[in-house]
């Protein structure tokens, strides 16, 4: 598959959006810089089906890149109603990568930083807010 | 196959229930010679994914929930995990296989069971009562609660007093006051969660910082686990840990239980002889085994049936604020028990959890999207990450003959009979999901959720496995009596979760643990006098 064929997939999956901050492309997001895992059998995903089946619906990868966004978004929509389980595949990788890039976290407000060690802080607790409950009479039988 | 030395006891599973066992009976009879078990080895916490920035992708792969997820990746497992055919089960089950168990990746949420939960059938004619009470078990809750360090506050009036101490509990963030407000808003009940969680340093256990992913386990061991809790005061009392050993066969002879064979971490097969053998594998890895060994067929027709899981559904509000998103422990924030004691004039039998939850990870969140690509799936991330509240409906399972564990023609590659899942979610169940999906819109709606979002059923929460080798006092309806003793074989013992009656609608962790140190206690107290 060309690597043209493999972006205009990736980029009509994660088309990124221009809230503030912007959401990035797939391919802006780095998703297709490593094609391999896309086309391979990587655990037990039959990915590289489902990008067949998306140049077939296009009547060929380099249609596929020729078409506009309202083209290319029909020709994935057949294959997710055909083929369900291999394009459910097919997204779950991408997203992986997507969401785990820094420009992505970034835009969606959250840290680059992985949870540990730094943890998170919250507020401690008001208990306050349990008066009403307290006054409760016992509800256990 | 080489025959070893006979000891006293012999323990199948390192999890909670054989960690707690072998922990109490150990101190209360040190003279016994006790040897466990474990299929799988002890947790590398160095390898945990919560300090990589792969973390998100690593809970879809070798450090997901589900055993069967984590056999589909290429890549050394920590778990040591067997196939489960589950195509027949709308719940997925999920475990951990490795010293600890399940308490390695669960939530460490701890309810106790409620006192009404022991006689559903004394009560409402429907289950069946367990043999002993609440306040028969409430001394073991104590000492599990004691052992595991329990983050949350004393005075819930939806429970008998809880006499073990407690820590802070868990900060229940914005989302957790949100959803108070709106519990108090209707006159419902709520309470912060009871955690096993530190939120104080104590020795080598830090205080939670609320990292979150606390279902790929604790690196920082505030949540409490097995490993860490139980097994140290084990090995110290003179157990001998045996990991990598996968038990093959429960050895019956004569109607007695004379040990165990399995396949050690070599391959070579050993026999185990010992005066008593218990079984503690989870409510899949429990029944396997037995059913396997011939335990119970023809005599004891409960094995492997009435297996009760927690049918669980989502409401998802949507609001315009910033709330806390994957911050916190994501199992523990606060609940409510308004509708748990069975009501007459609701339209199902017993009752339901409402439990307020954190919410899933960035990856998460996007990958259950529908749509999950394009431009939409962009548009619903925007709205949802770090705006949204999860409430959780926990349904009371009822037990069901139906609902069951049963052994298929293969053989798995650990050389034990794969095993299958057949199980349906109940009209009762469904009822019990649809009233609580109702309430917990009510409760969202109450609090300005501008969009309500519901999972009708939450496939891969099968967590809690329960029920299947029950206790009882009819073998035709039960596997073991009220201390845990197989009826057909009277020294083969079981020591988790297989032995619920029935399964209340909370998470069943703090029962599990009881449970297992009352069984150890009456073994002790048979042997020693």
């Amino acid at each position: 598959m060309t690597p043209a064929f493999l972006s205009a997939v990736v980029d009509t999956l994660l088309p990124g959006d221009q809230g503030v901050p912007p959401l990035p492309t797939g391919t802006a997001a780095g998703v297709a810089a490593r094609p391999e895992p896309l086309l391979s059998h990587r655990d037990g995903a039959e990915h590289d089906v489902a990008l067949r089946a998306i140049a077939r619906a296009a009547g060929g990868e380099d249609s596929f890149v020729r078409a506009d966004a309202a083209g290319r978004i029909a020709c994935v929509r057949l294959v997710e109603a055909e083929m369900r389980e291999p394009f459910r595949a097919l997204v779950a990788l991408v997203l992986q990568d997507y969401y785990e890039a820094e420009s992505v976290l970034v835009a969606m407000g959250w840290r680059v930083e992985p949870p540990q060690p730094a943890g998170h802080p919250l507020p401690a607790f008001d208990e306050a807010l349990l008066e009403p409950v307290k006054r409760r009479d016992r509800m256990w039988r | 196959m080489a025959r070893l030395d006979p000891v006293d006891v012999v323990v199948v599973g390192a999890g909670l229930g054989g960690s707690a066992f072998c922990a109490r009976l150990s101190e209360r009879a040190p003279q016994l010679r006790i040897v466990c078990l474990e299929r799988g080895d002890w947790v590398d916490r160095s390898a945990m994914p919560a300090y990589r920035r792969d973390w998100q992708s690593a809970a879809l792969g070798a450090w997901a929930t589900s055993p069967n997820a984590r056999l589909s990746v290429d890549a050394r497992l920590p778990s040591a995990d067997y196939p489960i055919d589950d195509s027949a089960s709308p719940i997925k089950p999920l475990m951990w296989n490795g010293v600890g168990g399940s308490t390695i990746n669960w939530a460490a949420h701890v309810p106790r069971l409620h006192p009404s939960d022991f006689r559903t059938k004394a009560l409402g004619g429907v289950g069946d009562d367990w043999p002993f009470s609440y306040f028969d078990l409430e001394p073991y809750y104590d000492l599990n609660d004691t052992a595991m360090g329990i983050a949350g506050l004393a005075g819930d009036p939806a429970y008998p007093p809880k006499r073990s101490p407690r820590m802070p509990p868990v900060p229940i963030g914005r989302m957790g006051e949100k959803a108070a407000r709106g519990f108090n808003a209707l006159g419902w009940h709520w309470w912060p969660a009871d955690a096993a969680i530190s939120t104080v340093d104590r020795e080598d256990r830090r205080a939670c910082n609320n990292a979150g992913p606390c279902l790929m386990g604790c690196p920082i061991q505030a949540k409490a686990s097995a490993d860490i809790v139980y097994w140290p005061a084990a090995i110290k009392n003179g157990v001998k840990l045996r990991t990598r050993c996968v038990a093959q066969q429960v050895i019956v002879q004569g109607g007695r239980a004379i040990g165990v064979t399995y396949r050690d971490a070599t391959g070579a097969t050993q026999e185990q002889p010992a005066a008593f053998t218990v079984v503690a594998g989870n409510g899949i890895g429990t029944a396997r085994l037995l059913l396997a060994s011939n335990v119970g067929r023809g005599v004891d027709g409960a094995l492997g049936r009435y297996l009760m899981f927690h049918p669980i559904a989502y409401a998802r509000g949507m609001f315009k604020e910033e709330l806390d998103g994957p911050r916190g422990p994501i199992g523990n924030c606060i609940y409510s028990h308004e509708f748990y004691e069975h009501q007459s004039g609701r339209p199902f039998i017993r009752g339901l959890q409402l439990q307020v939850t954190r919410e899933n990870s960035l990856l998460a969140q996007a990958a259950r999207l529908e749509p999950a690509w394009g431009a939409a799936a962009h548009r619903l991330l925007r709205e949802e990450f770090r705006h949204s509240l999860p409430v959780m409906v926990v349904a009371e399972d009822l037990p069901e003959a139906g609902n069951r564990v049963v052994l298929t023609e293969g053989v798995a590659a650990d050389g034990l009979p794969d095993v299958r899942v057949e199980y349906t979610v109940s009209e009762n169940s469904r009822r019990i999901l649809d009233f609580g999906l109702d309430r917990a819109e009510e409760m969202l709606r109450a609090i300005g959720a501008h969009r309500v979002v519901r999972v009708p059923l939450a496939p891969v929460t099968g967590w809690h496995l329960l029920g299947t080798a029950r206790m009882g006092d009819d073998p035709a309806r039960s596997v073991t009596n009220a201390r845990g003793r197989c009826h057909a074989v009277p020294n083969l013992l079981v020591a988790d979760g297989s032995l619920f009656p029935t399964a209340g609608a909370v998470n069943p962790g703090a029962t599990i643990g009881a449970l297992a140190l009352k069984i150890a206690d009456d073994l002790a107290r048979e042997v020693i006098g």
